[in-house]
C-alpha cells in the first residue's frame, strides 16, 4: 500500500503538473480536492483518466468519485482492492 | 436623434429536430425529439449515449459546420432581396470536423487545412450571399452566436450598417464528442434538462441565422424585434458556473436595462437548460433570483429534444424564440419526466399554444462566459432610446507586448538596435509576471495572454480594473487542440484530457485573463486569421462601455511546430516560426488629446479598387492622409503577399500618400495577430514622436507630432489609427 500511494504521489504531480510540488510533500490523509495542493473538479477527471489507463479502473459517478478522491489514501485503497490483475 | 430599433425580419434553421423553419416549428408543436444513435463515427464510449446529429449531405473539402451554415443562411436570405451589408457569427469548431479526420490520417497537406479556420465559416457564407461589408466571427464557446447578436446590434444602432446576417454554426466532431464525454457531461440516456434524474448533456450540431434590419419602425415581415441583450462573465472558473449563478443573473439583469423591461413584462424564459447537473442548477438559482420566486413565467430548454448545439446554441435559441413569438408558441422541456425539487422551477412539460410577447433566451459558455436576450413581438411603438455615440476611439491607458525579442522594454530595445522581432517568445519572458504553480494547467496560448493582460495593467498609470475583455486570435490554443488530439487518436480513441479539452476553445485565453483580472463585463473572443486582433478592437467599439471604463483589448496566437504551417500558410513559409502578440488597456476617449487608437475599418472586398476608395473616405480623403499621419504600417501575411502588395500600391497611389510605408511583417515575423503587436510599437512610436531604427531603412524617422495608420491587407481590409 505504502508503495502504490509513493507511487500515486509521483503520478499526479506529473500528471497534474504540479511543478511547485514536491512529491513527497503530498500528504496522504489530507483532504485531496479543495485542500492545500489546489485541485479542483477538472483535476480529478484528469485522475480519473490516469487512474483508468494505468490501473484499470473506471470512476464514472460522482457518488462513487467523492468517496475514492477522499484522501490520496481513500484513492490508493480503492485501486489496491479493486484493480485487474492483467493492469499494473 | 433617436437610435434605431433592430428587427428580426427573417429566419433560417438547421438542428436535431429540423432541416428549415416549417419543420422545426412541426417538431415543436409536437415535441418531437432529434437525439439519435451516433452515426457520423464509431464511439468508444461505453453507454454509446445518444447525439444531436442532424443527417445532411456533405460534400468536398468543407466541414460540416459550413455546411449547416450555408445551409441556414439560405433559407434565411431566401425571402430577403440583395445582400446583407454584414455577417457576424458565433462558432467554436470552424473546420474541426474536417480536419480532425485529416490529422487522424495524418495529413499533411496544408491545402487540405483551408477551411480550417473557425473564421473561414463566415466568409465561406459572405462568399456565397456576396456581402462585401464586415464579416466577424465570435468564439465564446457555447455563449458563442449570442454574442454575435450584440455585436451585430452594435452595427445596427451605431448606424455601421443597415442589415445585418447574424448567427451561428457547428458541427458535431470528436473533438467535442470525446471532449465533453471527458468532462463526465454527457448523460448516457439522453439529455434530460432540470429533470432530477439529469446527467448531463447530449452533444448536437446545427446552424440558425436571423437577418437583423435596423429601423424606426416594424419593417413589413418583421417577426420580432431584438429589444436587449446582455453579456457578463463569471471570472470564476474556466469550466464551471459560478456557484451562485452570479454572471447568469447579472447577464439578464443586463439584458432587461438594454431592453428597458423588467421581468414582469417576460411571458417565456427560452433557458439555456444543457441538462449537466452543474447548469440546471444555477441557472435554475439565477432565474428564481431575477424573477419574483412566486411568479414563474412559463420556462422551457430544447435541448432534450435539440441536444447541445454549442457555438449555434445561443443563435438557435434566439431563433426558437422568434418562432414563439410569431406562432404564440412555448415549446416543451422535452426530455424531464420529474422535475429536479431542488430547483424550485417546474419547465414546461407539453408543447402550449397562447399569445407571447416578450421572450427571455439564455446561453452560457466555457470561460464563464454568458449572454442573454431579450426578444419581443414587432411593436409600433416603443420607448425612446438614445443614439448611440457613433465614434469608438479609445484612450490608452497601458500597453503590452510579446515578440521574439521578448516583453515591450526588450522588444523596443531590439527595434532601436535595428535588429528584428521574429522568433518565439522567450520563455523568461513569457513567464515573467506569471506563477508557474497558478498556471500550471495553461499551455502556451493563455499564458502569451495572461502574461499581456498582466503587463498592460501594469504600464498602466492609474490603476484601472478593466471591466470587458476583447481578444483576437487566429489560431486559438493550438497546443490543447494538439495534444487532446493526440492522446484521443493514439489511445484508440479510449482517452482524452479534460483540462485540454476546456482550455482547447478559442476563448479560454479570454476567460483565463477575466478570472485574474475579475473582469466580468463582457468577454469576447474573435477569429478570423490575420484578422483577428482587428476584429476584437473593431468590437470592442460595438459595445457600450460606461464613461471612465477600462477595458482590455488583446491579440495573441501561439507557433506550434505540427499545427502552425498546416494552418497559417503565412508562418509556414516563414525562415523563422515566430509568435506573440499585444495587450491594450483602454476606456473612451472623450478628447482629442492623448494617446489614443481607434478602429476605422473593416471589410470583407474581394474587389480592392471598391474597397479603397471607401477607405479613403472613410479616412477622410487624399489630402487629409499625410497630414494627420507620419507613417502608414502594412500588414501584408506572406501568403497574401501579391495580392496585398497590388492593394497596397493601390491605396498609396490614390491616397498620395509620402510618408514612410513600414511592411512590418518583416519586422515582426509571420503570425495571425503580428498586428496587435505592430500597434503597440506604433503606440510606442507615436509616444516617442519618431519611428525606430529598426522600422524603416532611413533609420530613426521623425513622426513631427503625427499620427501612425496600421492598414491591413489581403483577403481582408483594415484600417487602425494610432495618434498621439
Amino acid at each position: 500500500m505504502e508503495e502504490l500511494i509513493h507511487e500515486l504521489k509521483s503520478k499526479i504531480v506529473d500528471v497534474l503538473n504540479l511543478i511547485t510540488i514536491e512529491p513527497e510533500s503530498i500528504d496522504a490523509e489530507a483532504q485531496l480536492v479543495g485542500g492545500a495542493l489546489g485541485l479542483d473538479s477538472i483535476d480529478v477527471l484528469e485522475l480519473v483518466m490516469m487512474i483508468e489507463k494505468d490501473y484499470g479502473l473506471k470512476i464514472d459517478n460522482k457518488e462513487l468519485g467523492v468517496k475514492v478522491f477522499a484522501t490520496l489514501r481513500t484513492l490508493a485503497e480503492y485501486i489496491h482492492q479493486n484493480r485487474s490483475e492483467n493492469c499494473s | 436623434m433617436i437610435r434605431p430599433r433592430v428587427f428580426v425580419t427573417s429566419l433560417g434553421i438547421i438542428s436535431p429536430i429540423g432541416a428549415d423553419v416549417s419543420q422545426t416549428v412541426e417538431a415543436l408543436k409536437n415535441s418531437a425529439s432529434g437525439l439519435v444513435p451516433l452515426t457520423l463515427f464509431p464511439s468508444t464510449v461505453d453507454s454509446n449515449p445518444p447525439a444531436g446529429e442532424v443527417s445532411f449531405p456533405i460534400s468536398g473539402d468543407i466541414s460540416r459546420t459550413h455546411s449547416f451554415a450555408l445551409a441556414a443562411a439560405r433559407e434565411a436570405m431566401s425571402k430577403a432581396d440583395g445582400t446583407p451589408d454584414a455577417i457576424v457569427l458565433g462558432v467554436t469548431t470552424g473546420g474541426m470536423p474536417a480536419s480532425e479526420s485529416l490529422l487522424k490520417n495524418n495529413c499533411t497537406d496544408p491545402a487540405k487545412y483551408s477551411y480550417h479556420g473557425i473564421g473561414t465559416v463566415a466568409h465561406y457564407v459572405a462568399d456565397a450571399l456576396g456581402c462585401h461589408g464586415p464579416v466577424l466571427t465570435v468564439s465564446t464557446a457555447c455563449s458563442s452566436s449570442m454574442v454575435a447578436i450584440k455585436l451585430a446590434c452594435g452595427l445596427l444602432t451605431s448606424g455601421k450598417a443597415r442589415r445585418v446576417l447574424v448567427g451561428g454554426a457547428d458541427g458535431l466532431c470528436r473533438l467535442t464528442y470525446y471532449g465533453f464525454n471527458s468532462l463526465q457531461l454527457v448523460d448516457p440516456s439522453g439529455a434530460r434538462p432540470f429533470d432530477s434524474e439529469r446527467h448531463g448533456m447530449s452533444v448536437g450540431e446545427g446552424a440558425a441565422m436571423l437577418l437583423l434590419e435596423a429601423s424606426h419602425v416594424p419593417p413589413v415581415g418583421a417577426m420580432a424585434e431584438v429589444l436587449g441583450v446582455g453579456l457578463t462573465c463569471d471570472a470564476f472558473h474556466p469550466a464551471a458556473p459560478h456557484p451562485e449563478g452570479a454572471g447568469a443573473f447579472q447577464a439578464m439583469k443586463k439584458a432587461f436595462a438594454d431592453a428597458g423591461c423588467t421581468a414582469k413584462d417576460i411571458d417565456y424564459v427560452n433557458l439555456h437548460g444543457t441538462g449537466t447537473p452543474d447548469n440546471d442548477l444555477v441557472e435554475a438559482k439565477a432565474v428564481r433570483a431575477i424573477f419574483d420566486t412566486n411568479e414563474l413565467p412559463l420556462l422551457s430548454s430544447i435541448k432534450g429534444a435539440s441536444g447541445h448545439t454549442l457555438g449555434a446554441a445561443g443563435a438557435i435559441n434566439a431563433a426558437i424564440s422568434v418562432l414563439c413569438i410569431e406562432n404564440g408558441l412555448v415549446p416543451a422541456n422535452t426530455g424531464c419526466c420529474n422535475p429536479d425539487p431542488a430547483l424550485c422551477l417546474t419547465p414546461v412539460s407539453t408543447p402550449q399554444r397562447k399569445p407571447i410577447s416578450f421572450v427571455l433566451s439564455n446561453a452560457f459558455g466555457f470561460g464563464g462566459n454568458n449572454a442573454s436576450i431579450v426578444l419581443g413581438a414587432p411593436a409600433q411603438t416603443s420607448s425612446f432610446r438614445p443614439c448611440r455615440d457613433k465614434s469608438s476611439a479609445f484612450s490608452v491607458l497601458g500597453s503590452s507586448c510579446l515578440s521574439g525579442a521578448g516583453n515591450l522594454a526588450q522588444t523596443l530595445a531590439a527595434l532601436r538596435s535595428a535588429s528584428g522581432l521574429s522568433g518565439t517568445v522567450p520563455t523568461q519572458a513569457l513567464m515573467e509576471g506569471l506563477d508557474e504553480g497558478t498556471v500550471r494547467r495553461l499551455k502556451r496560448l493563455p499564458r502569451l495572454v495572461l502574461a499581456l493582460a498582466i503587463a498592460a495593467g501594469k504600464t498602466a498609470e492609474t490603476s484601472a480594473q478593466p471591466d470587458a475583455v476583447f481578444f483576437g486570435t487566429g489560431w486559438g490554443g493550438l497546443s490543447e487542440t494538439s495534444d487532446f488530439l493526440a492522446q484521443l487518436f493514439s489511445s484508440g480513441e479510449r482517452f482524452a484530457s479534460p483540462t485540454d479539452f476546456m482550455n482547447s476553445v478559442h476563448n479560454a485565453p479570454a476567460g483565463h485573463a477575466a478570472i485574474h483580472l475579475q473582469a466580468k463585463g463582457a468577454n469576447i473572443t474573435l477569429t478570423d486569421g490575420d484578422y483577428s486582433f482587428e476584429q476584437s478592437l473593431f468590437s470592442a467599439g460595438l459595445i457600450e462601455h460606461a464613461a471612465g471604463e477600462a477595458f482590455m483589448v488583446i491579440g495573441a496566437d501561439e507557433y506550434h511546430e505540427k499545427l502552425t504551417p498546416l494552418f497559417d500558410a503565412s508562418a509556414a513559409a516563414a525562415a523563422i516560426p515566430s509568435d506573440g502578440g499585444g495587450g491594450l488597456l483602454l476606456q473612451l476617449s472623450s478628447e482629442s488629446t492623448g494617446l489614443r487608437i481607434a478602429p476605422l475599418f473593416i471589410s470583407n472586398d474581394p474587389v480592392p479598387e471598391l474597397t479603397l476608395q471607401h477607405l479613403l473616405t472613410v479616412l477622410g480623403g487624399p489630402g487629409a492622409i499625410d497630414k494627420k499621419y507620419g507613417a502608414v504600417f502594412a500588414g501584408i501575411p506572406s501568403a497574401y503577399r501579391f495580392q496585398g502588395r497590388q492593394q497596397l500600391d493601390l491605396f498609396v497611389k490614390a491616397a498620395r500618400c509620402l510618408c514612410p510605408i513600414i511592411d512590418y511583417r518583416h519586422v515582426t515575423g509571420e503570425f495571425a495577430s503580428a498586428s496587435a503587436l505592430a500597434a503597440v510599437i506604433a503606440l510606442e512610436s507615436v509616444k516617442q514622436g519618431a519611428l525606430f531604427a529598426g522600422l524603416c531603412r532611413e533609420g530613426a524617422v521623425g513622426l513631427h507630432g503625427q499620427g501612425v495608420l496600421l492598414l491591413g491587407f489581403g483577403p481582408c481590409i483594415t484600417a487602425v489609427e494610432i495618434l498621439g
